[in-house]
């Protein structure tokens, strides 16, 4: 692997900034095109922000965010030490219903798992863990 | 996130520009509550923003409820490729006609 870089900080929506522009950083920094750029951001956007939802009811807590690049594929892992929650096992929103069928929410989850490569859940020594990998570049 | 409003009549445009996410969609809220009162076409463009996440969403499913829901429409006008596909992974280009 790579050289992995890593971000920890308080588990605050308001540090969604600081985690969408260290993603933005290793991203640019291996020429990730346009659209698998904003595919990762995304998706780590809506990780992050759920994780900051439900990791921690009792108070506050921290997060932290690895990121490294290797064979031209990106892999960001979010880990906290709050409660066990596995994102990935809410089910999926029926998006054939129409708009006024429809409740408001619930396609963040979604919308990760319809754009990356490869996604995984574990708890281990006490932290939730979720990784996340996507391609840098698409097939032609 | 900067929005700029447009309003002839019954008929409202928002211009967005930035990226539209979890810490920029509650503006975007704020700007709708204030100004959709009496509006029966309302377009949102997106010309200069071609990022959304699911905390846009939600405001545009809730917008589109509400327009409907008062006998109005909304549009999505100048939307980019990456939108486009947000849009559809998550079934909401049937919703907004795409």
């Amino acid at each position: 692997m790579d050289k992995e870089y890593v971000l920890r900080i308080p588990a605050k929506v308001e540090g969604l900034d600081l985690i969408l522009a260290f993603v933005s950083y290793l991203l640019d920094l291996n020429g990730c095109s346009g659209k698998a750029r904003t595919q990762l951001r995304t998706a780590v956007e809506e990780i992050y922000v759920n994780q900051t939802l439900y990791a921690y009811p009792e108070g506050d807590g921290w997060a932290e965010m690895r990121g490294s690049v290797e064979n031209d594929a990106a892999t960001f892992t979010l880990i906290d030490g709050g409660t066990p929650f596995d994102p990935l096992a809410k089910a999926d929103p029926d998006i054939l219903l129409s708009g006024e069928e429809r409740g408001i929410g619930g396609l963040g989850i979604f919308l990760v798992k319809t754009t990356m490569d490869e996604m995984k859940y574990e708890y281990r020594d006490g932290c939730n863990r979720l990784m996340m990998r996507r391609r840098l570049h698409d097939d032609p | 996130m900067t929005l700029t409003t447009d309003k002839n009549g019954t008929n409202l445009t928002v211009h967005l520009s930035g990226e539209l996410n979890t810490l920029t969609a509650p503006e975007l809220t704020a700007l709708l509550n204030k100004e959709l009162g009496g509006v029966k076409e309302l377009t949102l463009d997106f010309a200069e923003c071609d990022y959304v996440s699911s905390a846009g969403l939600r405001v545009l499913l809730a917008t589109y409820k509400q327009m409907k829901a008062a006998g109005g429409d909304i549009k999505l006008a100048n939307v980019g490729e990456n939108f486009r596909d947000v849009l559809k992974n998550t079934g909401l280009d049937a919703v907004f006609g795409f």
